[in-house]
This record gives C-alpha cells, sequence and structure tokens, in this order.
C-alpha cells in the first residue's frame, strides 16, 4: 500500500498552440505529502488542471487514484479535495453553510454534509466562527474554510494551492500542523503547490519540480538533498591559499568570508580539507556537514539547469520576468 | 443567618454579597497546601485537533445538480443558501402581489357579481394575454426588473469571489453548473410570472363557480399564455445570463438586460412613427414574445403587416446567439485563477 502510486502520468504533454505548458511529463507521486514547486508559469497550474480532469491533455496518458485524467474526470474530483490559492467563498454566506453546500456539489445529502461541515471547520480550528459571514474572516480564517470545503468528504488525496499564502505567522503554522495531522494521523494524501520552501520541507517527504513546463527533479527531499551535501568550514588565516589548493584538487568551493563549503563527493573529502589547511597554514576552527535546506535544493538545481539566481525568491517572486517564455539569460531563457 | 435566608426578599441588605463579589466568598482559613494545589490545577484543553475519518456514499449527479438547484432556489426563502440580496427579495414579493392584481379584481368581480366589472377584468383571451405579456404595467415594471434583479449577480459573482472553482474542482460539468443556473432563475421568474398566472385562472373558477366543462374549454387558451410565459421567461433568462457571464459584478448584467428590453422596443417604436416601417420590431425581445403569444393565444397581433413566424425565427436567433455567448464564456471560467 505504501509503495501505491497516487498520481502517475506518462509522456503527459499540454500545448497551447505554439506554447507548450507541459512538456511530456513523467511523474509518479507515492502516497504521503508531496510539494509542487516551480516559478510562475512553469506548468503548475496546467498540471493541476489536467490531473483533475478539467482540461485535455495534448498527447501522454495519466491516472489519479487509479482512474484515468482523460475519461474519468468525474471520478478523479469526487475523491480528491482540492483547495484553491484564491478566493473561493462567497463572502455573504456563514462558514458552516458555505462548507455545507461544498459538501453537497460533492453529492451529499443536505443532513450528512451539515454533520460533516461542523467536523470539518472544527478540525480545521474555526471553533465557534463558523457562524460567522465569511465577508468578517481574517485571510487565515478563509483559508481554513477554504481547507474545510476541501476535506468535507474525506478525500483520499487532498491538493493544496498555495495553503499558507498571505497568513501570519500563527495561522501558517496552524496550516502546517493541520496538514501534517492530516497526513500523519488521517493517513491522507497531501499534493501541495507552494513557493514557502520552508512550509513544503515541514509537510512534504517527496517534491516535485516543474521549470517551463517540463520535469526538473522529482523524488524524496532526503535523496534529492545528497546531490547537493557539503562540508562548511570556518578558516581563521589563511583562507585564500586555502580556497586556492581546494580548487587545485578538484573541489567545488564556495566561500562568503571566512566560512567555506566544499562539495562532499568523496569519503575522504574532510582528510582533503584538514590535509590542505595543514599545508597552506590556515586554522579551522569548527567543521561540520552542512545540511542543506530545500532551498538550497532548488538553487543547486535551479543552478544545474543553467540559472544565475541569488535565491529562490528572486526567481519565485518575479512574475513578470519569470512569466516571460523568451526570459532573459540571466534567468534561463534565450534572451529574445 | 442560613443562605436561604440572606437571599429572601424580607432579608435586610448587608453588603455582603457585593463584599462576597469584591473580595472573594472564602473565609481567608484555606490550607496553604490546598491554594497551591487550585492554581497549578490543569486549565483543561480547549481544542484538541482531531481528524475524523467519513465512510460514506457520494449521491450520483441529479442529487449534485439538485443542490445547486436548491441552493438558489431556497435562497430567496431563508438563510443558509445561496444570499440573495434583501432589495431582491422585497421586490419579487412585491413583483408577486401586485402581479395577482387582477386576481384579486376577478374575485371581487365575483363577490359584487358585476358583469361589467368580469368583463374588464375576468379571464378572457385579451385578459391571459394581459397578465404575462402586456406591455405596461407587468413587462415594463415587474418581469423585466426581476429578470434583471436575478441574473445580475448568478454567474458574475462567481467569477467576482471565484466561487467557480468550487463548482468545478468538484464533480459538476460545466453544463450542469450552466443548466441548474438557468434553472433557477427560471423558476423564480416562474413563481412571478406563471404562478400569478395559474391563481388568476383559479379564482375566476372559484369566484364565478366554473365548472369542468368551462375550465376543458378555456383550457388551450390557458395553455397557450403559459407557453408564451415560458418563452418570456426563456428569452429573458437566456439574455440576462450571457450577460451575467460577460460580467463580474451584478450592476452591468442587471442593466444590459434591461437597456436591451427597452431599448430595442423604443428604438423599433421610435423607427415605425418616424418611417412607418415596423421590421425593425425584430430585434426587440419583448416584442417579439409578444407577437408569438398573440399568435398563439389568438388575440389581435400588433404587427399583423408581417407573419408570428417572423418574430419565432427573431426568437430562436436571439436566444441562440445568447446561449452561444453563455457556453462561450462558462466554459472559459477558470478553477486554478481568474
Amino acid at each position: 500500500m505504501e509503495d501505491e502510486r497516487i498520481i502517475q502520468t506518462k509522456g503527459l504533454t499540454k500545448s497551447y498552440g505554439p506554447h507548450v505548458a507541459l512538456d511530456n511529463l513523467n511523474i509518479s507521486i507515492p502516497r504521503g505529502a508531496t510539494g509542487l514547486l516551480g516559478q510562475n508559469g512553469a506548468g503548475k497550474s496546467t498540471f493541476l488542471k489536467t490531473i483533475l480532469g478539467l482540461i485535455q491533455a495534448t498527447s501522454g496518458e495519466g491516472t489519479v487514484l487509479g482512474f484515468d485524467i482523460r475519461t474519468q474526470g468525474v471520478d478523479i474530483r469526487q475523491r480528491i479535495g482540492y483547495m484553491p490559492e484564491y478566493d473561493a467563498l462567497n463572502p455573504d454566506m456563514d462558514a458552516i453553510h458555505q462548507v455545507r453546500y461544498s459538501g453537497e456539489l460533492l453529492g451529499m445529502n443536505p443532513v450528512v454534509a451539515m454533520n460533516r461541515a461542523h467536523e470539518a471547520l472544527q478540525f480545521v480550528g474555526m471553533g465557534e466562527q463558523r457562524y460567522r459571514e465569511i465577508s468578517s474572516f481574517s485571510t487565515g480564517m478563509k483559508q481554513a474554510t477554504k481547507l474545510a470545503c476541501a476535506i468535507i468528504h474525506d478525500p483520499d488525496l487532498l491538493i493544496a494551492d498555495e495553503p499558507s499564502n498571505g497568513l501570519d505567522m500563527k495561522a501558517r503554522e496552524f496550516m502546517i500542523s493541520t496538514l501534517n495531522t492530516m497526513v500523519h494521523d488521517g493517513q491522507r494524501s497531501v499534493l501541495m503547490a507552494s513557493h514557502l520552501m520552508d512550509d513544503v520541507e515541514r509537510v512534504c517527504e517527496n517534491i516535485i519540480l516543474l521549470h517551463k513546463g517540463a520535469l526538473a527533479a522529482q523524488g524524496k527531499i532526503e535523496d534529492l538533498k545528497a546531490i547537493d551535501r557539503e562540508i562548511e568550514i570556518h578558516v581563521w588565516g589563511g583562507a585564500t591559499p586555502l580556497e586556492q589548493r581546494l580548487n587545485d584538487q578538484g573541489f567545488r568551493v564556495r566561500r562568503e568570508g571566512r566560512v567555506m563549503r566544499i562539495a562532499h563527493t568523496q569519503e575522504d573529502t574532510t582528510t582533503h580539507i584538514l590535509r590542505a589547511a595543514a599545508e597552506v597554514g590556515a586554522q579551522i576552527r569548527r567543521m561540520h556537514e552542512y545540511e542543506a535546506s530545500l532551498e538550497d535544493l532548488f538553487l543547486a538545481i535551479m543552478d544545474n539547469l543553467g540559472y544565475n539566481v541569488k535565491s529562490s525568491e528572486d526567481l519565485l517572486r518575479s512574475p513578470v520576468e519569470a512569466r516571460r517564455v523568451d526570459a532573459p539569460e540571466s534567468m534561463g531563457g534565450g534572451g529574445a | 443567618m442560613s443562605e436561604n435566608e440572606q437571599m429572601a426578599p424580607e432579608a435586610p441588605v448587608t453588603g455582603q454579597g457585593r463584599m462576597d463579589v469584591a473580595w472573594g466568598a472564602n473565609t481567608g482559613d484555606e490550607t496553604v497546601e490546598n491554594m497551591a494545589q487550585a492554581s497549578t490545577a490543569s486549565s483543561g484543553q480547549i481544542f484538541e485537533q482531531t481528524y475524523t475519518p467519513w465512510r460514506g456514499t457520494l449521491n450520483p449527479r441529479w442529487m449534485r445538480n439538485w443542490a445547486i438547484l436548491r441552493h438558489h432556489l431556497l435562497g430567496i426563502f431563508r438563510k443558509g443558501h445561496r444570499p440573495w440580496t434583501m432589495p431582491t427579495r422585497i421586490f419579487i414579493l412585491i413583483a408577486f402581489l401586485a402581479s395577482l392584481s387582477d386576481a384579486g379584481m376577478t374575485l371581487l368581480s365575483g363577490l359584487v357579481g358585476s358583469s361589467e366589472f368580469h368583463s374588464l377584468f375576468g379571464v378572457s383571451r385579451d385578459n391571459l394575454y394581459g397578465h404575462v405579456l402586456g406591455f405596461f404595467p407587468r413587462n415594463v415594471l415587474y418581469y423585466p426588473i426581476v429578470a434583471a434583479l436575478l441574473v445580475g449577480s448568478v454567474i458574475s459573482e462567481d467569477r467576482q469571489h471565484g466561487t467557480s472553482a468550487l463548482y468545478f474542482s468538484r464533480p459538476v460539468s460545466r453544463f450542469d453548473y450552466v443548466g441548474m443556473k438557468f434553472l433557477s432563475v427560471a423558476i423564480i421568474q416562474a413563481l412571478v410570472v406563471l404562478l400569478s398566472y395559474i391563481l388568476y385562472f383559479l379564482a375566476e373558477v372559484i369566484a364565478h363557480g366554473h365548472g369542468w366543462a368551462w375550465m376543458v374549454d378555456v383550457f388551450p387558451m390557458f395553455l397557450a399564455g403559459f407557453i408564451a410565459g415560458m418563452i418570456l421567461i426563456f428569452t429573458y433568462t437566456s439574455i440576462g445570463l450571457s450577460l451575467s457571464s460577460v460580467s463580474t459584478g451584478r450592476f452591468f448584467p442587471g442593466i444590459g438586460l434591461l437597456a436591451i428590453v427597452f431599448g430595442t422596443k423604443t428604438l423599433a417604436s421610435i423607427v415605425k412613427n418616424l418611417f412607418e416601417r415596423e421590421i425593425l420590431y425584430l430585434i426587440s425581445p419583448y416584442d417579439c414574445v409578444a407577437h408569438v403569444g398573440q399568435a398563439l393565444i389568438g388575440t389581435q397581433t400588433t404587427y399583423d403587416q408581417y407573419s408570428w413566424t417572423y418574430s419565432l425565427v427573431a426568437l430562436v436567433v436571439m436566444n441562440a446567439l445568447a446561449l452561444y455567448v453563455l457556453a462561450t464564456r462558462v466554459a472559459s471560467m477558470e478553477v486554478t485563477r481568474e
């Protein structure tokens, strides 16, 4: 059961005229929590619409929970919960009635839908606020209500599009813990699209990284992090000769003042570093294996793709630049 | 003094109650251990997040469609469903009551026993036509405004608030979505136009004690008026919803529908008076429905220069165009973002 794939695609392609929105995607998502990453225009929304069976793929095939995305869209949408990124609530309705109606739209009878609406809103922490009009809600309460709408029928798979977007620290913590409770206590799967790497890392074990419609990386976060293992040292005196020596020995070194990170590519990397330090007379005051964050992983993958970005925020939060198909060379485009 | 005596109405006012509230009702002889214990007592867990699974069965398509229909229809009458605005609800009530004026007058004519009074307001070919398709006041003050208030927000607000995602991320097809919205708007209009029409007919039966023979005799005429009313409702709804689908507010679709209904009629009327050419009435939805309705019921047609089939064709074209716009716009509504 653990190995069962909730989403699988083979050669999934979606084109809008000459623009290829999804390019030959071969994706395999196991049960559990998976993060869907990618800059604006990477194809995340198109991917979500395709797996929901809302738009027809140009070519390729795929299944969600065992249902064909080309022919069984209704079955898929009945079994998944979708939490949209943007406002999707009627501001003039009470939360309890809005959630009940979302259950009725799935085919629940009104009495059952009302009972479940109470349970779902209680689960997302709305308590007595459920009787209030949505127009009076904060962003966090709206996000919680959207989540309740998505989980009212206890779906096997929750697709959450930017669930922590616009939330303050407290609300964000609660949203993350709620998603974690769903995954760990509820044994449900979550596909979470987000640009907040920290949130993805706290909820998900796996990631899918899309770039310009193509698959840039997929797999367990821990496994992917291994491609970017580094040893961090703090050097006192002789940092430049040490950097030079390590470069000469073929190590990839990143240096910021007295802090250096050396690619951990060999078993005896630490021995080489210590020996080089002894040879050039540099003091190593501190040495430890640097645990890459998802942010580092993202940057490493982007670096491999030929992007010169300083942080994921540069890339993810620059919609105008990132959306351009003919992005400048610094963004990895053709510079047209 | 016992507690009961203290609380009795005749008990003297000592201020003891206020003292108890201000300083606490304890004696001050509590043991320190007990106080320490009280201060460390657990305050209880207010919120415990527990995921509750659900193993129910989801009903098929007809139940989902019924949910959309019910949501819109019950919203007119009570809270917890689609929140129609208060002015909309009040106007629908006013239009319904005003539409019953001929039923009331028919009842009155039966009570008074005046045949002249009855000939003015009782059921007849012209009065049945007038109830549904009469221009003033019904198709000036009541029915188009009811339609405009209803269509003003029914799809446009789904775009505005993003609630289209609520429908399309669920197993609701676009055809079902737009079909149920259309049906709900049409049914609410039918409550005003056709329910009052039926009540008018029943008022005649009750007030004048007509028997089955009369009812069977008049039924074809009644049915023709009923069908004309359905055509009117269908036309107002399709034009109104197409306007609602191209907008993100409630003002434009409403005012747009009124502009089309009254603007085209006014234009046709001006051209007719200036150039004595009636043909432009074919661009007016109301005039076309009225012409077809007149032919169906069998009253004197207003535009007798032309066959009523011209109007029928014009109506088909208008509705087809409106439904095409509606279908195209609803097909482009997004789930992920607008």
